[in-house]
C-alpha cells in the first residue's frame, strides 16, 4: 500500500460506502425490533413504549399455531432435504454421464424456475393426488406443507455436498480401501464425517428457506394449518399489529441463536473462513 | 477443472452404488417437480369451462397463450420485466464495490464478521422485512417525516405504494444474493496477485479492469442468475410496498388459480413466465461468456494468467478458465 493521498480517499469513500450499505441492510430490522416494543393498537403508529406486544403475541392462539405449524413444517422439510439432497449430491459429485447429466439438469431447473410457477402446479396436482389417485397422507397440512418447501431445499443440500465430494481427495477413500475397509465401512468413516460440514450447512439453510416460504405455502396450506409467513400476509389486508413485529423480532433472535450455534459447532474442525465459505456454499 | 478430472479418473471410490443413492430424490423431483410442471403445460392448451370450472382439456389449442400475451398481462409482464432488470443492475452496481471493500480492504479478522452482518438480514423472513421498509416509507414514517423535516420533500410526499417503493424494496431483499458469489470470486483476489500486477506496470484502475474485474466476473454472472430469477416470479414484495400500482406477473398468475380460476389462462401464463426466465438465463450466460471472451482476447500477454496460476497453486483455488 503506497500511503498516497488519492489512495487514502478511495479506502475512505469505500469504507463509507461498505457502512452505507450495511445500514441499508440493518434498517428494517432496527425498525422491526424498535416497533415491536410499540404499546398502541396499530404497528404503524408509534404511540409510547410497552412489551404489551410481546404479551399479546404469546397469549393468541392464532400466532402461536402459526408458528407451530412453520417450525413443525420446516423440520419436516429439512429431513426430507437433507436426506435427499444429500444422496443426491454424493451421486452426482461421484458419477459423470447422461443420467447425472440429467439429474443436475433437473435441480438446477428446479433453482430457476420461479418460485410461483411450482406453487400453482403443485396445488392441483397434490389435490389430485390425494383426491382421485386416493393417497391420504397427502391431506395432511404439514406434509402439503414440507412437500413443497422441500423441492427448492434438496436442490440447495444437492449442490453443497456435491461441491464438497469434488474437492475430497480421492487418495482417502483408496486409502481405506488398500486397508481393506468395506465399503460401507469406507463411506460411514472416510466419506461421511468430510461431508458433514456441507450437509449441516445444507440442513441449516433447508430450515431457513423452508421457516420463510411464503409463496409456494399460500397455495399448498390446507385449511387451519396456515404457517406463520402465510399468516403474516393474510393480515396486511386487516391492519398490522404489533404482536406481529413482537413475534417476528422472538424469531428473528431465536434464528440468530440457532446460526451462531450451528457456527460454533460447525468451525470446531475448521477455520471461521472454511465456515463462512460453507454456509456460502462455495465448498 | 483438475480436480474433478480427478475424482473422475481415480477408478475406485463409492462408485457402485452411488447410482443407488440418487434414486429417492430422483423419484421425488419426478413426483413433486416434473410431473406437476407438465400437468400445468398441459392445462395451458385447454380452456376454461363455463364459469364453475377451472379447466378443461377437451379441445386443445393455443388460444390462451394469444390471450396470455395480449392486452393486461402483456403490460404487466413489461413492468415486471422492468422492475427486475433495474433492480438487477443497483444490485450489481452496489455489490460490486461493497464486495471490492470486503474481500480486499477489510482485514482478514473482520472480513467474516461484516460478511455474517450481510448474511443476517438473509436469514430474516423477507416479509417481516418488507414489513419493515413499509413502516420506514409510510406517510408518518420515520424516512418521511425525516425527509420533511430537512425539507427536502413537501407534505404530500409519501414514498409507499409506489413504483420506487417496490424497486427499493426488490433491491433490499436479493442484494445479499448479489454480494455473497461476488465476494466469494473476489476473495481469491490475492494482495500477490495484486502486487504482481502493479510490478508489471498498472495502475489501480488497470489492476481493478483487467485482473479484479475478469476475477469477478464468473460471480457477477452467479448474482445476476441468482438475483433476477427469484426477482422474476416475486410479488410479495410489490404487494407490500407498491399496493395496487405494484402488479406484478406472479400477482396475475396466482389471481388465475385463486380467485380468476381459470387454470388454464394461469397455466398458459406461467409457462411463458418459466420461458421467458429461462431464456433471459442463457443470455445472460451467452453474454458472460462472450464478455470473458473479449476480455482475454484483450490481455495480451499471457503472463497475468501465468500470475494467476502461480497464485491459485499456491492458495489451492481453481483459475478460472
Amino acid at each position: 500500500m503506497t500511503g498516497t493521498t488519492r489512495d487514502r480517499a478511495t479506502n475512505l469513500s469505500l469504507r463509507i460506502f461498505g457502512i452505507l450499505v450495511l445500514l441499508f441492510l440493518f434498517a428494517p430490522l432496527l425498525v422491526i425490533l424498535v416497533y415491536s416494543f410499540n404499546s398502541g393498537r396499530l404497528l404503524g403508529a408509534w404511540e409510547g413504549f410497552g412489551v404489551n406486544a410481546y404479551q399479546t403475541a404469546f397469549s393468541s392462539p392464532d400466532i402461536l399455531h402459526a408458528v407451530g405449524v412453520s417450525l413443525r413444517s420446516s423440520v419436516v422439510a429439512t429431513l426430507f432435504a437433507t436426506l435427499l439432497g444429500s444422496a443426491l449430491g454424493v451421486a452426482i459429485g461421484v458419477r459423470t454421464g447422461t443420467v447425472v447429466s440429467v439429474i443436475v439438469g433437473v435441480l438446477a431447473l428446479v433453482l430457476v424456475t420461479p418460485e410461483i410457477v411450482q406453487a400453482v402446479s403443485l396445488m392441483p396436482w397434490l389435490t389430485s393426488l390425494s383426491v382421485d389417485w386416493g393417497i391420504a397422507p397427502l391431506n395432511d397440512g404439514i406434509l402439503r406443507l414440507a412437500i413443497g418447501h422441500s423441492l427448492f431445499a434438496t436442490a440447495v443440500v444437492s449442490f453443497l455436498v456435491r461441491g464438497r465430494v469434488r474437492a475430497l481427495d480421492p487418495a482417502l477413500t483408496e486409502a481405506a480401501e488398500d486397508l481393506y475397509a468395506s465399503r460401507w465401512n469406507s463411506f460411514r468413516q472416510i466419506l461421511l464425517p468430510q461431508l458433514a460440514p456441507a450437509i449441516g450447512a445444507g440442513a441449516l439453510m433447508a430450515f431457513t428457506l423452508s421457516l420463510d416460504n411464503t409463496i409456494i405455502s399460500a397455495f399448498v396450506q390446507t385449511t387451519g394449518n396456515t404457517p406463520w409467513p402465510v399468516y403474516v400476509l393474510s393480515s396486511l389486508r386487516s391492519g398490522l399489529r404489533p404482536e406481529l413485529a413482537a413475534m417476528a423480532a422472538v424469531m428473528l433472535i431465536a434464528t440468530l441463536a440457532l446460526l451462531a450455534l450451528a457456527a460454533a459447532v460447525l468451525a470446531r474442525g475448521g477455520s471461521a473462513s472454511s465456515t463462512a465459505r460453507a454456509l456460502v456454499g462455495s465448498e | 477443472m483438475s480436480r474433478m478430472a480427478r475424482t473422475r479418473t481415480s477408478g475406485r471410490g463409492p462408485r457402485g452404488s452411488s447410482t443407488l443413492l440418487a434414486v429417492p430424490g430422483g423419484i421425488w423431483m419426478l413426483v413433486f417437480f416434473i410431473v406437476p410442471i407438465l400437468v400445468v403445460v398441459w392445462y395451458s392448451f385447454g380452456q376454461k369451462p363455463g364459469l364453475y370450472g377451472t379447466h378443461d382439456n377437451s379441445v386443445l389449442s393455443l388460444d390462451r397463450y394469444g390471450e396470455a400475451l395480449s392486452g393486461a398481462f402483456l403490460l404487466t409482464f413489461a413492468n415486471t420485466l422492468q422492475i427486475a432488470v433495474i433492480g438487477t443492475l443497483i444490485c450489481v452496481l452496489i455489490a460490486v464495490p461493497f464486495s471490492y471493500w470486503l474481500a480486499v480492504k477489510v482485514t482478514p479478522k473482520w472480513r467474516y464478521v461484516v460478511l455474517a452482518l450481510v448474511l443476517v438480514p438473509y436469514w430474516t423472513n423477507f416479509l417481516i422485512r418488507t414489513l419493515g421498509w413499509q413502516i420506514l416509507l409510510a406517510p408518518e414514517g420515520p424516512v418521511t417525516v425525516l425527509l420533511r423535516q430537512l425539507g427536502l420533500v413537501d407534505a404530500a410526499f409519501s414514498m409507499l405504494y409506489t413504483k420506487g417503493a417496490v424497486q427499493l424494496g426488490v433491491v433490499y431483499n436479493y442484494l445479499p444474493l448479489m454480494i455473497l458469489p461476488i465476494f466469494v470470486a473476489m476473495e481469491r483476489l490475492t494482495p500477490a496477485l495484486r502486487e504482481a500486477s502493479k510490478d508489471l506496470g498498472a495502475g489501480r484502475w488497470g489492476t481493478f479492469r483487467q485482473v479484479t474485474l475478469p476475477l469477478a466476473a464468473p460471480g457477477i454472472v452467479g448474482g445476476v442468475v441468482l438475483v433476477f430469477i427469484p426477482l422474476m416470479g416475486d410479488y410479495i414484495t410489490a404487494q407490500v410496498l407498491g399496493g395496487a400500482k405494484g402488479n406484478m406477473v406472479g400477482q396475475m398468475i396466482a389471481g388465475q388459480f385463486q380467485q380468476g380460476q381459470n387454470w388454464a389462462l394461469g397455466s398458459a401464463m406461467s409457462v411463458t413466465l418459466i420461458l421467458i426466465t429461462l431464456l433471459s438465463v442463457v443470455l445472460v450466460g451467452a453474454v458472460g461468456i462472450v464478455c470473458g471472451a473479449i476480455l482475454r482476447a484483450r490481455r495480451r500477454l499471457p503472463i497475468e494468467r501465468t500470475a494467476a496460476a502461480a497464485t491459485a497453486a499456491r492458495t489451492g483455488t481453481e483459475v478460472p478458465a
